[in-house]
């Protein structure tokens, strides 16, 4: 094991949106050399029951990159220790652990994109893929006093979806919002998107 | 009531992928294929709906405090999937702890359970320790069973 003479990564932190989750650190700089790092984990069944165990990260030992993406070792809702070491030749300097364990139950969940569009009379919606941990609550309704709201669920997304068959001369109105089961939270509703359909609307 | 009661809201799926992804190379490893720790036709899928919280919340343990601190890997990549299982095992265990007061044990779980650590016992513990890994699907396809409601997840 190389003697301990480089510096040891510093300010780890971690970045997670969407359930997408990257480890990030302060560059060790060495003039005119490429420095490597080694990304290992230990999930809070490691910490517990078996503390010598670091397991490498699926993409990052070695990385050359002052940041890691650690989205496919994180995969239980429960705290996970991460460390960073550097490596120069045969330098290797000591571990640099995250000050507080991370727990992706922590993830910010933004509002979803969506595409609101009309294809003929029938309102169809386009959600943003953001993978198979996500479901979609669309909320949509006719923009009139004392109008009722519809919820769906829908699941996956990526893929147009039919909502309703709206009234000639009417407006309908969307909006939408994400749901992670496995961490059993929801993000906030994105802003609502209406759409108007040609024709003259209907006597009431 | 059985663990409908005391959902476990868990993506089994996830779980179940990462199984697949290492059960080739583990139950290779197992070489005594005659024996069986679970003996499903006994013990599980004897169980009655009263008591599969117990038996869930037993198993688990029995795979969180036995069978992954027994069984020692060096393949980073079996490794992995493991860790990916034991520490959704271990959240699994903290969603049941929520529902104490509906995981009642009875006679039958507890007898059922004690099988499956003698079974365990009587051979060595790394080859043990292969074996329950092996048997994991046993395990994942009675909660899935037991369980529809997460499984949509």
């Amino acid at each position: 094991d190389g003697a301990a003479v480089l510096p040891a990564p510093q300010n780890l932190s971690v970045q997670s949106t969407n359930m997408k989750h990257v480890l990030t650190w302060s560059p060790v700089m060495v003039p005119e050399e490429t420095v490597y790092y080694s990304v290992e984990y230990q999930g809070e069944y490691e910490s517990l029951y078996m503390s010598h165990i670091w397991i490498p990260s699926s993409w990052c030992s070695p990385t050359a990159g002052p940041e890691c993406d650690i989205t496919d070792d994180i995969t239980a809702t429960v705290p996970y220790s991460l460390r960073v070491r550097a490596t120069l030749g045969s330098q290797t300097s000591a571990w640099s652990t995250l000050k507080h364990p991370f727990n992706r139950n922590s993830t910010i969940l933004t509002p979803p994109g969506m595409e609101v569009t009309k294809d003929g009379f029938h309102l169809v919606i386009k959600l943003e893929d953001l993978g198979p941990q996500f479901e979609f609550f669309v909320a949509y309704w006719r923009r009139e006093p004392g109008a009722k709201e519809h919820i769906k669920m829908v699941r996956p997304g990526g893929i147009p979806m039919h909502l309703e068959t709206m009234d000639p001369g009417a407006t309908y109105c969307v909006k939408a919002r994400t749901f992670v089961k496995a961490i059993g939270r929801y993000s906030a509703f994105s802003q609502a998107e209406c759409v108007k359909v040609q024709g003259e609307s209907l006597p009431l | 009531r059985g663990l409908r009661t005391c959902l476990i809201s868990t993506n089994l799926r996830l779980i179940e992928e990462s199984f697949r992804g290492i059960k080739q190379a583990i139950q290779a490893k197992d070489t005594l294929q005659n024996v069986t720790i679970l003996s499903p036709s006994e013990t599980l899928h004897g169980m009655k709906a009263l008591d599969v919280c117990c038996m869930t919340k037993n198993l688990l343990a029995f795979y969180v405090d036995r069978v992954f601190k027994d069984h020692q890997e060096l393949d980073p990549r079996i490794l992995r999937k493991i860790s990916s299982i034991a520490n959704s095992f271990l959240y699994m265990q903290k969603t049941l702890q929520q529902c104490q007061r509906l995981c009642h044990c009875r006679q039958e779980a507890t007898n059922a359970t004690r099988i499956i650590h003698d079974n365990y016992a009587q051979l060595e513990v790394r080859s043990a320790a292969i074996k329950s890994l092996g048997e994991l699907d046993i395990f994942l396809a009675w909660i899935e069973k037991n369980h529809q409601g997460t499984s949509a997840a």
